[in-house]
């Protein structure tokens, strides 16, 4: 199974030299460009350009001036491996086996500390074999919602499921790898075991969904002949089809 | 205490700058010293509309470029009494804004006892509508009944409680829906959205809703906000969004339609 890149533009920052605050600054610009692009998108940091000693890069640092700036930081590829245990202290989430994605990157045309949106392709079996101990694999508390969550706006919950208390909009999409509840009504894309959980499921009071998904199978609502649509209802994964049931 | 109050779309053409006229001039009839910013650099308009297009000589740029101060570029207007409108350049565009500027003029402003800061933000999400919201307290989302519209202000909404700098310090800015060109004939006729679909899907408090008017077109035409045009039901509908705004508990008016309005009398008067 793949993870459609489709349905969850990752950013990408492709990082060429160790000076955090530069990174930063520059991204920020970036950002005060299209500030409603970028609001809380979960972003990957790549090290495949990186130039100067990866044992020098604070990580920490990274991860604290990208929640700053309102980004989410999900995870990072492409860094040698001497410092995945930096990585992991700085609480970075490790990406793996990702040489596909990183000869497409090379093959690109080199921007310095370029924001890009492209779709990050991640095999379910990559994240199976990681070793448990690995920050991936960890469920964390979960996440709880409680403004609307409205058009154009991206809510991610990293390693956990979701509550929404409030109402999601049109052209909204709210993502976890768990599973994920509203309580108010789901108008926007909703997307459950973002990497690759297939047990995730998705319960809502009233189902206007523009697109469901769990674990990479999507579907729009207005292809399903389900009778719940506007109804309390629940989503589950049964083998490769979505199922809707009544809560 | 002052508050700066983004007036904000998302949309174009919807009816923010003739909001944010009649409502800076609603607050300064009322006695509150009331500023109105015009944020559309390179496509200014508010001076037309509030009529004093031929009295500007410095400009909100010019402010923040240095080129000029503040009580330079304010206008007092010569009917309402606490009524000042800073113009924007025409020949610049929305990159001459920065946060530092606009923060130093708004701050001024405060400093100048003045009670009220409209900004009438251009439409978009770009950097201009950004500049607009990012030191505001408050925000009136104009919306119009139709789907187009509705979506855009759930977008600029979105970035306001994200970007804005009460959302960045943790506060929320408080949101106020203002739904104009409103045809009562043609929500009934169901060619519009109605008061309570908009209100269903972007679930904020009501401040007023604006009827269809051709008194608002010959208000800007002759530069007096419809405001002050007592007789117009839009020019009274914008007084009680101000009375509203200030804390009176006022009913809505203007929202049903004659024949339905006749149906009722009919039934019970
Ligand atoms: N209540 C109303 N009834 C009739 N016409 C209206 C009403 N409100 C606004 N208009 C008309 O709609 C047009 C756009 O109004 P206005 O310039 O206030 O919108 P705006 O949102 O500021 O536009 P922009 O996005 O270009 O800044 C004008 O021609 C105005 O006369
Ligand atoms: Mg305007």
């Amino acid at each position: 199974m793949q993870l459609k890149g489709e349905m969850s533009m990752l950013n990408v920052l492709h990082i060429q030299d160790t000076d955090v605050s530069e990174i930063c600054s520059k991204l920020e610009q970036k950002r005060d460009e299209a500030p409603q692009f970028f609001m809380q998108s979960p972003i990957v940091i790549d090290g495949s350009e990186l130039s100067g000693n990866a044992l020098e890069f604070d990580f920490s640092a990274l991860k604290q001036g990208l929640l700053d700036l309102g980004f989410i930081p999900v995870g990072s590829r492409n860094f040698p491996p001497a410092a995945n245990n930096l990585m992991r202290e700085s609480g970075w989430a490790i990406m793996r086996d990702q040489q596909s994605t990183s000869s497409v990157s090379k093959s690109e045309p080199v921007q310095k500390n370029q924001v890009k949106d492209s779709p990050v392709e991640e095999s379910k079996e990559n994240i199976n074999t990681a070793p448990q101990t690995n920050p991936v694999a960890v469920m964390k508390t979960q996440m709880t919602v409680d403004r609307p969550v409205r058009s154009g706006q991206q809510v991610y919950a990293e390693n956990s499921d979701m509550t929404v208390l409030s109402p999601t909009s049109a052209g909204s999409e709210i993502m976890a790898d768990g599973s994920i509840h509203i309580y108010g009504a789901l108008r926007g894309r909703v997307l459950a075991g973002a990497r690759g959980n297939e047990s995730a499921r998705i319960y809502c009071q009233s189902l206007q969904a523009e697109l469901i998904a769990i674990a990479g199978r999507y579907q729009l609502l207005d292809e399903s002949d389900t009778t719940l649509k506007g109804k309390p209802a629940m989503i589950r994964l049964d083998g490769e089809k979505l199922v809707i049931e009544a809560l | 205490m002052s508050k700066v109050i983004v007036v904000t779309s998302g949309k174009g053409g919807v009816g923010k700058t003739t909001s944010s006229a009649a409502f800076a001039a609603g607050l300064a009839s009322k006695g509150h010293k009331t500023a109105v910013i015009d944020f559309d650099v390179g496509l200014r308009n508010l001076d037309l509309i509030m009529g004093v297009e031929r009295r500007v000589v410095y400009d909100f740029v010019n402010v923040i470029n240095g080129e000029s101060t503040l009580k330079q570029a304010l206008i007092k207007d010569k009917r309402v009494e606490n009524l000042y409108i800073l113009p924007a350049s025409q020949t610049r565009d929305k990159d001459a804004l920065n946060k530092e500027g606009v923060e130093s003029v708004i701050n001024e402003l405060k400093a100048d006892g003045f009670d009220y800061i409209v900004c009438d933000s251009p439409a978009g999400i770009e950097k201009g509508a950004f500049m607009a919201l990012y030191f505001a307290d408050e925000a009136i989302v104009v919306t119009n009944p139709e789907v187009s519209s509705v979506r855009d202000s759930d977008r600029i909404l979105g970035i306001l409680q994200s970007r804005s700098k009460v959302a960045e310090e943790g506060g929320t800015v408080k949101e106020h829906l203002l739904i104009t060109r409103y045809s009562p004939e043609r929500v009934e006729g169901g060619d519009m959205l109605s008061k309570e679909d908009i209100q269903e899907i972007l679930s904020i408090p009501l401040l007023g809703v604006i009827p269809e008017s051709g008194s608002v077109l010959q208000a800007s035409n002759s530069g007096n906000p419809v405001i002050m045009d007592k007789e117009s039901q839009a020019g009274q509908a914008y007084m009680d969004v101000v009375s509203r705004f200030l804390g009176e508990d006022i009913p809505l008016r203007f929202v049903e339609s004659e024949e339905k309005k006749g149906f009722f009398k009919k039934l019970f008067g």
